[in-house]
């Protein structure tokens, strides 16, 4: 009776599908009809003027990039086609020193040794002692 | 078989030896994609894009893979793809893929109307992706277990293990419902 129940003895290698009459003959024809033509393996393409100069317009630009950067290693040395940077030579440089509030932020309220001495009192320094002591 | 591997490599000949591929493959692949799609519709046109992939690239099969293992490769990732898109087409994780199928079976007009090869199908589409794949390969191809090896990527023993646990679901299957 177990037999009986179990369904792959029962229905075996079929499971039900079917496909119109003459579909796989008919398939095998149209595909075949179908196919593409093979293209050529390949295909060798003319270069543009673009590809053919592109190496020679990287080089330069390559070259050009590190002559701007020797230019400005020179500048801020001091060293370049126009010499040092001064007050005199250069107007920006001659504008900042002339503007107080420039000067107030970033000059003068650099921290000095006053300052340094102040904060090290206020923090509990026996200065005597660090004086004297041998 | 080495003789239509020689023309397919020859320029002048590929177009005709290709045509014999088809005409040999047509019918096992179709089976295997329809098994897996269910439908017919889609399972015609999956294997109309199997045979137009493997016609591009004819030129890369060098030989060393046996031919019909190399068709069954694309045809079987053609129809997994398929199933994907479908159910990202329709919103359907992969856990209800089975749902899915099983609307495609009902709807399937291309079948014999036999209640009990019915059924078989659903108990089939019920099977875990991988397992269905092994299950039709075995029992309806009666595929040997070294090729489906080198079509899946899978070792011997894993399929084994599958096709057994395939058979033991789809028993259940049966005796849950009798």
């Amino acid at each position: 009776m177990k037999q009986d129940l179990n369904p792959l003895q029962q229905v075996g290698r079929m499971d039900g599908m079917t496909v119109p009459d003459g579909y796989f003959r008919g398939f095998a024809e149209r595909m075949a009809s179908e196919l593409p033509d093979k293209q050529p393996a390949v295909v060798e393409m003319p270069r543009s003027l673009w590809q053919k100069t592109r190496p020679y317009i990287y080089l330069a630009a390559m070259f050009a990039g590190i002559w701007c950067m020797l230019q400005m290693f020179a500048m801020m040395g001091g060293t370049g086609v126009s010499g040092a940077i001064t007050p005199d030579n250069n107007p920006v440089l001659a504008d900042a020193i002339e503007n107080d509030s420039f000067m107030d932020d970033y000059y003068y309220m650099a921290v000095d040794e006053y300052d340094l001495y102040d904060d090290l009192y206020a923090a509990g320094m026996d200065w005597n002692k660090f004086m004297y002591e041998k | 078989m080495s003789d239509l591997i020689a023309r397919l490599r020859d320029p002048e000949e590929v177009r005709a030896a290709f045509t014999q591929v088809i005409a040999l493959y047509t019918e096992p692949l179709y089976w295997q994609i329809r098994r897996m799609v269910q439908n017919h519709d889609d399972a015609n046109d999956l294997l109309q894009n199997v045979f137009m992939k493997a016609w591009a690239s004819i030129d890369n099969f060098r030989g060393d893979a046996r031919l019909s293992t190399w068709l069954y490769k694309i045809a079987i990732n053609e129809s997994l793809t398929f199933l994907e898109h479908e159910r990202k087409r329709g919103g359907v994780s992969l856990d209800d893929e089975t749902t899915m199928l099983i609307h495609s079976i009902e709807a399937d007009e291309w079948v014999d109307g036999d209640e009990l090869r019915l059924e078989l199908r659903k108990a089939i589409v019920a099977l875990p992706e991988k397992q269905r794949l092994v299950f039709n390969m075995k029992y309806f191809d009666d595929m040997k277990y070294e090729q489906m090896s080198e079509i899946l990527g899978t070792s011997v023993g894993a399929l084994k293990a599958s096709y057994h646990h395939a058979v033991k679901k789809i028993e259940q299957y049966f005796s849950g419902r009798s």
